[in-house]
């Protein structure tokens, strides 16, 4: 799952950075790179620590 | 009147000439012409030439004088080019005073890391953390000199306020886009690399180093009190030769962020002036991928995940700590103009002025947000809205008014105080001193707001990564601007965390990234250390 998790945060990255070829218009990219942002976010606080999470010293 | 005398002011008048002509073009249209230029210079414009000095010069009307212009030919006597060149040397050794005085104190924010770190932290641990912020230098320095250096500033080109130096000139790049993306530099290595082996790269060395240093040392917070000894050396070692080199280089080297809008109309491109992003964020990120990974301290939170607040052992570091960080932050913020003359040099001022104003606004923020939730000015918390104020201005200092610094500071230690809530129960990350909320949240909330409230009056020399005019956001016309910082946002989130994720699990399978239950409930500066922090106290031992 921390596996995935680092994929979609990477995945994110990649979008904002395929905005300035995707699109002229920064209207555009400003929304695609909004997207980017919330899917790295999503693959940190969603995936990446749930992950690490499931086997924490406090559950034990 | 003597033969160099006559020289002297024959070269002079000269001078005075040229140097009424290139003020005058600087002038507002309209202004009268400049008088001077009419008035010749006489022998009483000099200070006397003291032949007798053995009563010495108390008030120092005989000190500073055209015989201490370094004359080039002696059989010559002083010509018009010593007077240019000593100009041009008094030009860039007063930047280079600057730059070097400013990185001296921000390399004293070592200090201030240190103490607050281990206030905030158990008695029992406080060796280690010591230790940990102590040695942090060192490694960081020794890999950024190998390596680090070189990946970061190869390819920045010549630093004008600096003397120009053109040796740093071997970037990396990438094509994308039909764009040249710009990723690492390569020349530099061990500072004697294709000519580095020069006084403005030293200059340009001992103030980077020192950046890159605080971004380590942001790390060591948020693991204290579990995190192996072994494992924070080559942890940080990688991050200094590689983590925040490569985003440095992107930010500041010339790389492919700060080209965005050269390249693609975005603004000025990515612009962080001193660092929230480079500095700030570069160390949280890594510090929050460490967080997770290496998990809360024993006793942290109970078995249905409610936190417990585990206090700091001493509260006058943390607070004495906190004025410290804020007097290095004169050398990090202003410092980061490299001049104090020429090309917007005395924009440091302006800079110095909304970082003072910023750090008071964040803990006014925290302390309020603190008082009215809880009912208490909590002093821990305050200390960190003050250094969650000073992240965030950091970013935008050189760009915007006092009004928008101080809004951004505000803004900055309510922040730090929600995001502090944010880890603690929602995503249970463990941060004993707050690192990540202080220099994540806000330095992320710094890197934005230069995209929403720069405000096109800066002039650092008529452009800023290439781009003419002065930085502008998205409140003052330009939303191409926030575009560009909300793609080192990105990266930030979506490249440095997968990147420094991805190098400290690969520490944890070679050398293991966690102490023992064991080692960590009797505190890790006997099994870690070799010895206490606290000889004559007696620590308390968890069972």
């Amino acid at each position: 799952m921390a596996a995935l998790g680092l994929a979609i945060t990477f995945l994110g990255f990649v979008l904002s950075v395929a905005s300035l070829g995707l699109s002229s218009s920064n209207s555009t990219r400003l929304v695609i790179v909004l997207v980017g942002i919330v899917v790295s976010l999503g693959g940190i606080i969603g995936v990446i620590n749930p992950a690490y999470q499931k086997n924490a010293l406090w559950k034990k | 009147m003597t033969k160099r005398s006559l020289k002297i002011l024959l070269c002079l008048a000269t001078f005075g000439c040229l140097s009424t002509t290139g003020m005058a073009q600087g002038q507002a249209p309209g202004s009268p012409p400049a008088a001077a230029a009419s008035v010749p210079v006489t022998s009483t414009d000099f200070k006397t030439t003291p032949t007798d000095r053995t009563h010495g010069d108390p008030d120092g009307s005989l000190t500073g004088t055209a015989t201490d212009i370094t004359v080039s030919s002696a059989d010559a006597g002083l010509t018009i080019a010593d007077v240019l060149n000593q100009i041009g040397a008094n030009k860039i050794g007063i930047n280079f005073a600057w730059t070097l005085l400013c990185g001296f104190l921000i390399m004293f924010m070592q200090a201030g890391f240190a103490v607050v770190e281990t206030g905030l932290t158990r008695a029992k641990n406080a060796n280690h953390t010591m230790m940990m912020n102590f040695m942090v230098y060192g490694v960081g320095m020794g890999a950024y000199y190998l390596i680090g250096f070189a990946l970061q500033m190869g390819g920045a080109g010549a630093v004008a306020n600096l003397g120009g130096s053109p040796v740093l000139n071997a970037e990396h790049t990438m094509h994308l886009f039909g764009k040249d993306f710009g990723l690492w530099g390569n020349t530099g290595y061990l500072l004697m690399h294709h000519g580095t082996y020069d006084v403005a790269v030293m200059v340009i060395f001992l103030f980077q180093m020192v950046f890159m240093d605080t971004a380590l040392t942001i790390v060591t917070g948020t693991a204290a009190e579990r995190w192996k000894y072994t494992a924070f050396v080559v942890s940080s070692f990688v991050m200094g030769a590689f983590t925040y080199p490569i985003f440095a280089n992107w930010a500041w080297g010339g790389g492919w962020l700060a080209m965005l809008g050269a390249n693609f109309g975005l603004g000025h491109g990515y612009s962080d002036f001193a660092g929230s992003g480079v500095v700030h964020s570069v160390g949280a990120v890594t510090a929050l991928a460490l967080g997770i990974m290496i998990g809360p301290r024993i006793g942290k939170f109970d078995r249905q995940g409610k936190p417990r607040a585990i206090p700091g052992h001493d509260l006058t570091w943390v607070l004495t700590g906190c004025f410290i960080l804020a007097f290095g932050w004169f050398g990090f913020n202003p410092g980061s103009t490299l001049a104090l003359s020429g090309n917007g040099g005395l924009r440091a001022a302006s800079v110095a002025v909304n970082t003072m104003l910023a750090g008071m606004t964040g803990s006014f923020g925290a302390i309020l947000y603190m008082w009215i939730r809880y009912g208490k000015p909590d002093a821990s918390m305050t200390g960190n809205g003050f250094l969650a104020g000073l992240v965030a201005i950091t970013a935008p200092c050189g760009f915007v008014n006092p009004i928008a610094s101080c809004f951004i500071g505000l803004v900055a230690g309510v922040l730090v105080c929600l995001s502090v809530e944010f880890l603690d129960r929602f995503m249970r990350v463990d941060d004993p001193v707050g690192a990540v909320s202080v220099h994540g949240a806000n330095g992320l909330w710094g890197v934005i707001s230069v995209g929403l409230f720069a405000d096109g009056k800066s002039n650092y020399g008529g452009s800023w990564n290439g781009v003419p005019g002065a930085v502008t956001g998205l409140f003052y016309g330009d939303g191409g601007q926030l575009v560009a910082q909300l793609i080192g946002v990105s990266t930030l989130l979506g490249f440095v965390f997968v990147m420094s994720f991805v190098v400290n699990i690969l520490i944890d399978v070679v050398v293991g990234q966690r102490v023992s239950a064991r080692t960590e409930l009797e505190g890790l500066d006997i099994p870690e250390m070799g010895a206490v922090c606290y000889p004559d106290f007696v620590l308390k031992t968890e069972d």
